[in-house]
């Protein structure tokens, strides 16, 4: 589903963001992507949209070779994936309804799938009562909610999240990670960035720790700060 | 490309314009005085051209027989300027229609003809040539003729009409060239601000996959309604002053051109001018946004 192999990442100021790194996340999986600011993870999220290429190495996702996809077909892997992130990215002047069938609207699917899949994906993160308010009459947890109902009506097979709670509140934070697990157990591959370590010590899921640009640790049920014997992360 | 698509391309880039409506108002209202200076050249110009055509039509040669011929000869001169190709139509100046002329020419001062006889002066042959004949040619033609004395021509005239045409579509280009790129620069630069009030939307649109052209599209939409409204309120407004000054003008004119000379109907240009300027606006508007898309928007 994604596999990065042995990938560099060198932004054109010098800064090395990351470096070799090698990641295996198979369909079906929640893994999250955890480090202190500054360590890469979103440099890593990044790659999956190619919103960046990589300065060396390979990364495929969903089936496509994404560091050597041509300008014409990035719109079909976005496509192929949902991603959500901290700032939420909702369309100001469109109510929850047509954000989230916006999302079709551009893949110009037929007016009659698009009145069947949206009111599913409200309900599924639980707004189906506020399809006609606008983003700014929202709390941060229910735009967030708009953003991952977005990110799913096209049926994506991966979902990825770029801090998904980092502008909400503890309890909030929850419900969405809580949220993302329920959709992990539909079927959708989860990736999730974050530097949240209760949620994720808490949650049981595979982490992939980052650490200026490596991979520290990647392992099964992990715990966000475990007592590691040869790493050290900062958080 | 699906019909709903393109009703939402058109739908988004109306809501552009109307959102940017100021600087929206700004650019028709500019497009619109650069087409009207346009269409008003246009205008003079195809009149000019138009009125420089029948001129040119009724330049005249007047061939002169030498005094002393005899009617043989001067038969066989106007033998053959009547086989000669190239020729509408001549008419003979004889010796006494001459000798009446110049006596008219004289005024006052005919007395000073007393006592001469029309001897002295030529037949002559008044010569219309065929617009699309060389007059040169035919001058030349007629100069080396046996038993021609000379040949009087409105070179002058001539050049200075052709040469004048010749002017005027210079400088309506020169003006169009300056008008458009005024339009394009207007254009692009409303363009330009719709792009950035839009920026974070565009981000978006990329993230959830929104291919190019999807993104685009309501931009140039945007600029093709600018460009079409500019050109049709010139198109309306100058229709109206040219039938306003055709009006006041045109009796005028066939009067002291002995009914020559005219204006040309609108009914006549009209439609010329109805594409020229769809033409332009259409173009105007796809070029002005397209400059501000490669510019600013990196997709
Ligand atoms: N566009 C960029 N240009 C230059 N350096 C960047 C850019 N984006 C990120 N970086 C640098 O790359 C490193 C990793 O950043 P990032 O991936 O954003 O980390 P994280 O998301 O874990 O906080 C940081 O040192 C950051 O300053
Ligand atoms: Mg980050």
């Amino acid at each position: 589903m994604i596999e990065f192999k042995n990938v560099v990442k060198k932004y054109p100021n010098g800064t090395l963001a990351l470096k070799d790194i090698n990641i295996k996340v198979e369909k079906g999986e929640f893994a999250f992507i955890i480090g202190s600011s500054g360590s890469g993870k979103s440099t890593l999220i990044k790659l999956i949209l190619k919103e960046e290429d990589p300065t060396e190495g390979d990364v495929h996702v969903n089936g496509y070779h994404v560091s050597s996809l041509t300008r014409n077909v990035v719109p079909s892997l976005r496509r192929s994936l949902g991603c959500v992130f901290q700032d939420f990215r909702l369309l100001p002047n469109k109510t929850v309804y047509e954000n989230v069938a916006f999302a079709m609207q551009i893949t110009e699917a037929l007016p009659k799938e698009i009145r069947r899949q949206v009111p599913m994906a409200l309900a599924l993160v639980g707004l189906s009562k506020k399809a006609n308010v606008y983003p700014n009459q929202l709390s941060g947890g229910e735009q967030q909610r708009v953003a991952v109902a977005r990110a799913l009506v096209n049926n994506p097979a991966l979902l990825v999240a770029d801090e998904p709670t980092g502008n909400l509140d503890p309890e909030t934070s929850w419900e969405i990670m809580k949220l993302l697990t329920e959709i992990n157990h539909r079927g959708t591959t989860v990736l999730v960035a974050t530097h949240e370590k209760t949620i994720v010590d808490a949650m049981k899921k595979r982490v992939i720790a980052l650490d200026k640009g490596e991979i520290v640790r990647d392992q099964e049920k992990g715990l966000y700060g475990n007592e590691d014997k040869n790493y050290q992360i900062h958080s | 490309m699906k019909i709903r698509t393109i009703k939402y391309i058109v739908k988004e880039g109306t809501v552009n314009a109307y959102r940017n409506r100021f600087m929206t108002f700004a650019s028709i209202g500019i497009v619109t005085l650069s087409m009207l200076a346009f269409g008003i050249f246009y205008l003079f110009a195809v009149n000019i051209n138009h009125n420089a055509g029948i001129l040119k039509n009724q330049l005249e040669f007047e061939v002169f027989c030498k005094p002393e011929l005899g009617d043989v000869q001067v038969n066989q001169i106007e033998q053959s300027i009547k086989s000669s190709s190239g020729i509408i139509s001549y008419t003979k100046v004889t010796k006494d229609m001459a000798f009446e002329n110049a006596k008219k020419m004289l005024g006052d001062d005919k007395d000073i003809l007393n006592g001469f006889d029309n001897n002295f002066l030529p037949v002559s042959f008044k010569i219309k040539i065929k617009d699309s004949v060389s007059s040169e040619v035919l001058v030349n033609k007629f100069k080396s003729m046996d038993g021609v004395d000379s040949v009087k021509y409105p070179q002058a005239e001539i050049n200075f009409v052709t040469k004048g045409s010749a002017w005027i579509r210079l400088v309506m280009i020169a003006l169009l060239l300056i008008l458009l790129v005024v339009s394009l620069f207007i254009i692009s630069n409303t363009i330009k601000l719709t792009l950035f009030a839009r920026r974070r939307e565009i981000n978006i649109m990329k993230y959830i996959g929104a291919t190019d052209w999807f993104i685009r599209w309501p931009f140039v939409v945007e600029g093709v309604i600018i460009g079409l409204s500019g050109v049709i309120i010139s198109f309306v407004v100058s229709t109206y002053l040219y039938n306003m000054v055709q009006d006041k003008l045109s009796k005028g004119i066939t009067d002291i051109s002995n009914g020559m000379m005219g204006l040309v109907s609108m009914k006549d240009v009209g439609f010329d001018l109805f594409g020229i300027f769809i033409l332009i606006g259409i173009s105007v508007g796809i070029a002005g946004s397209m400059i501000s898309i490669r510019k600013h928007l990196r997709v």
